[in-house]
């Protein structure tokens, strides 16, 4: 009884105790002694610390990846004997100090299959046996420099073992580790990741409401922020080998909090609609290490987010908000950059200079999918994403926008669920935020041009009793049933293909509607309220026709 | 009855010491009177002399054995706070024949012995695979280590504290965890029972 006493944070009331006495489910039949099953006084190998099993000698299959700076090789050290159990491969009552093997209750030899046996596939477990030292936490940049590295965590000869995060004679924290998971206090010995201080992932108290999968599986915790970096790694047999995340498909990281059973917003609900960023058509193409100018095609969470470093924080355009924080991008000049500043930075890292963009979903006059180019503040004509517009007359602005106003992409293409933020999915082509009409005839409605309404008065646009309104406006779009779509490219021209005499107001004809006369195909700017058009449109020729 | 066996057993360890089962050296491994090498058919002069006994060794208790003259590799660790040198005080002794360098029969004055410890009595001069012996531990080294009880305030189970009942001169020797007299009958002449790895468990707090 004394002894129970003494002993209550010991080996002996842990599962490591495999003697008769333990407490575990794996344990001797009548083998007394606890030490035994790893230690002997005499005859020890390996010699230290007085080993008492064989070395397995297995080959094992090692964790490898793209973002990791150490080398981790075969195990050594102390790490090999822990595989001397739990491995699989060697019988637990293999002891040196006995000629014939302890045997285990339920006829048991070797380590069952669980979590407990990582077998000799260590792909999907945390690298072990790797020298951690200050250069590569300068080369990683987001690790603490060893020499930083504040008790219990401990190297062994500068490596990285088992041990560092295990102490097998203790189960205080559970798992036998040396600090509490809770809130990933025991990842935070040695991982820094930028931002984290402030990322909702660390902060959040939000629960799981129950429905759906588990999103905490692996972990006895019930907050986002007491699962911190469990929310969606886990240190042994990962899902997904290479980042030690729960499952192999990225995104299935995200959604099971990300449905609206954990966070509040339910982003799957948005990937299951018909347009939407193809998250799901992807696995293992994203690549952190990947270049922030993206080569081949794909999306994932991650690509948009950086969900170390992703907070509430709100933001005025052209800022990135504090859900993109932390995210590469490609700047207005085409050059990668390690952190975004301003959003449309972000979607410039597909949908401008990358090689397997996206095509344009319009054929125009001037044809050009790289948005970048199109958004240029010295284009002809621009939608004021980068800049404010170089148009100092527009009508139809409503307020508070101005003629020196500035959106963001995700003010046109974002969820048709206003309450949802960001372009993750939309009942809407292009996901689009609202409706935005673009076929050959379309009755006007505010419903047909609802996204343009949304900041163009639909009053002033057909109703204004000039040149810009009831003139031009109302006579093609209410009395011809034109789309905004034939005449206007929304996003803006280029100015290495557009001009200051052809190209303002976003003109850039669609093609396969509006075709050139004997004048040819063109809009001429004349000045406030005033141009020609030379064209040919449903039969009708403008050879020009003027406005003014 | 049982209770009146308890109660004297436990009376023994106060009165009797080491003595805990009434157990002794006859007929213990130790006991080598019956054997061929020992051509004395004593039990004690294998090691121990009235007379004449080698001082060549520090508090030697009277002994008759020829002394070990090797080179001891102690153990060493990266976890291990004490440092271990060459073994001495009682250790070297028992040595003389557990480092399989000395003839068992090498005593009373004899050098041409012929029977040499094997197999597992036999520890070898490389002792880096043995629990380190001749190291100091005291209430310093328990402190260091964080693993380990305070020496002089933690029971021994024999009585006294580890100190008084397991150290000498606060040093951890092989009489620390054996005594070769069989005090308390258990095997491997075990100063106490190694039941759920007691006898580990007295010194190492795991």
């Amino acid at each position: 009884m004394l002894s129970m006493a003494i002993y209550s944070q010991s080996i002996v009331n842990s599962k490591h105790n495999l003697s008769v006495s333990g407490p575990g489910d794996i344990k001797a039949t009548s083998e007394s002694e606890i030490c035994i099953f790893c230690h002997t006084p005499h005859q020890s190998s390996p010699r230290k610390p007085l080993w008492n099993r064989q070395d397995p000698g297995s080959v094992y299959e090692i964790y490898n990846t793209s973002t990791t700076d150490a080398s981790a090789g075969q195990p050594d050290g102390s790490s090999v004997l822990c595989l001397s159990c739990h491995d699989g491969t060697i019988a637990l009552g293999d002891v040196l100090s006995r000629a014939q093997p302890i045997e285990f209750s339920g006829g048991i030899s070797v380590m069952p299959p669980g979590t407990s046996n990582l077998t000799t596939n260590l792909s999907d477990d945390h690298p072990i046996s790797f020298i951690y030292n200050s250069s590569l936490a300068a080369s990683d940049g987001e690790l603490v420099d060893p020499s930083a590295l504040s008790a219990p965590v401990k190297l062994e000869n500068q490596k990285m073992q088992c041990t560092s995060c295990h102490e097998p004679h203790d189960d205080t924290f559970g798992m036998f580790l040396v600090a509490t998971r809770s809130n990933s206090e025991l990842c935070l010995f040695c991982h820094q990741k930028n931002g984290w201080s402030l990322t909702q992932h660390n902060l959040s108290n939000a629960t799981w409401n129950g429905s759906g999968n588990d999103p905490w599986f692996h972990t006895p915790y019930t907050t986002v922020a007491e699962n911190a970096c469990e929310n969606c790694h886990t240190p042994h047999n990962a899902g997904q080998d290479s980042r030690l995340t729960n499952y192999q498909a990225e995104e299935n990281n995200c959604l099971d909090c990300h449905n609206g059973n954990v966070a509040a917003s339910d982003v799957q609900a948005e990937f299951a609609k018909i347009y939407r960023h193809r998250v799901y058509s992807y696995t293992l193409v994203h690549d952190p290490v990947e270049d922030a100018l993206v080569q081949t095609r794909h999306v994932e969470c991650v690509d948009c987010h950086n969900p170390h470093y992703s907070n509430s924080s709100s933001s005025f355009s052209p800022q990135a908000s504090g859900a993109l924080a932390g995210v590469r991008g490609v700047n207005s000049a085409g050059n990668s950059i390690s952190i975004v500043q301003n959003e449309y930075e972000l979607c410039y890292r597909c949908h401008a200079d990358s090689p397997d963009k996206p095509g344009s979903p319009t054929t125009r006059q001037i044809a050009q999918n790289n948005v970048r180019l199109e958004f240029d503040p010295a284009n002809p004509s621009f939608h004021p994403v980068e800049s404010a517009g170089r148009n100092s007359n527009v009508p139809s602005l409503i307020s508070p926008l101005s003629e020196s106003s500035t959106i963001y992409c995700s003010d046109c293409h974002a969820s048709d669920n206003t309450n949802i933020s960001g372009p993750h999915g939309s009942v809407y082509p292009h996901i689009l935020k609202f409706n935005y009409e673009t076929g050959t005839r379309v009755s006007e409605s505010f419903q047909s041009y609802r996204l343009c309404y949304e900041c163009h008065d639909r009053n002033a646009i057909i109703n204004r009793n000039d040149d810009f309104g009831q003139n031009v406006h109302r006579k093609h779009i209410v009395e011809e049933d034109i789309p905004c779509n034939q005449c206007h490219d929304p996003h803006g021209i280029s100015s290495s293909q557009g001009t200051e005499a052809n190209n303002t107001h976003l003109i850039n004809f669609n093609t396969q509607i509006v075709q050139s006369t004997s004048g040819g195909l063109e809009f001429v700017d004349d000045g406030i309220f005033a141009g020609r058009c030379y064209l040919r449109c449903h039969g009708k020729n403008h050879n020009p026709e003027s406005y003014n | 009855m049982l209770k009146k066996v308890l109660y004297f057993s436990i009376l023994a360890v106060f009165i009797l010491g080491v003595n805990l089962f009434g157990q002794n050296i006859v007929g213990s491994a130790h006991d080598f009177s019956s054997d061929s090498w020992n051509t004395t058919g004593q039990i004690c002069i294998v090691c121990h002399t009235t007379h004449n006994a080698d001082v060549s060794v520090n508090d030697a208790p009277l002994w008759n054995h020829e002394t070990t003259a090797s080179s001891f590799t102690p153990y060493t660790s990266s976890t291990l706070d004490a440092t271990a040198g060459q073994p001495d005080a009682s250790s070297k002794l028992c040595l003389s024949c557990h480092d399989g360098t000395i003839a068992v029969d090498n005593f009373n004055g004899k050098t041409s012995g012929t029977h040499f410890l094997t197999g597992n009595p036999n520890v070898g001069t490389d002792l880096n695979d043995d629990h380190p012996v001749s190291i100091t531990y005291d209430a310093a080294l328990a402190s260091a280590d964080g693993g380990l009880y305070n020496p002089t305030t933690t029971n021994s189970g024999l009585g006294g504290t580890i100190s008084e009942d397991l150290l000498i001169g606060n040093q951890v020797q092989c009489a620390s965890c054996h005594d070769v007299h069989n005090g308390s009958g258990i095997d491997k002449l075990l100063r106490k029972s190694n039941n759920a790895s007691a006898l580990c468990l007295t010194c190492h707090d795991k």
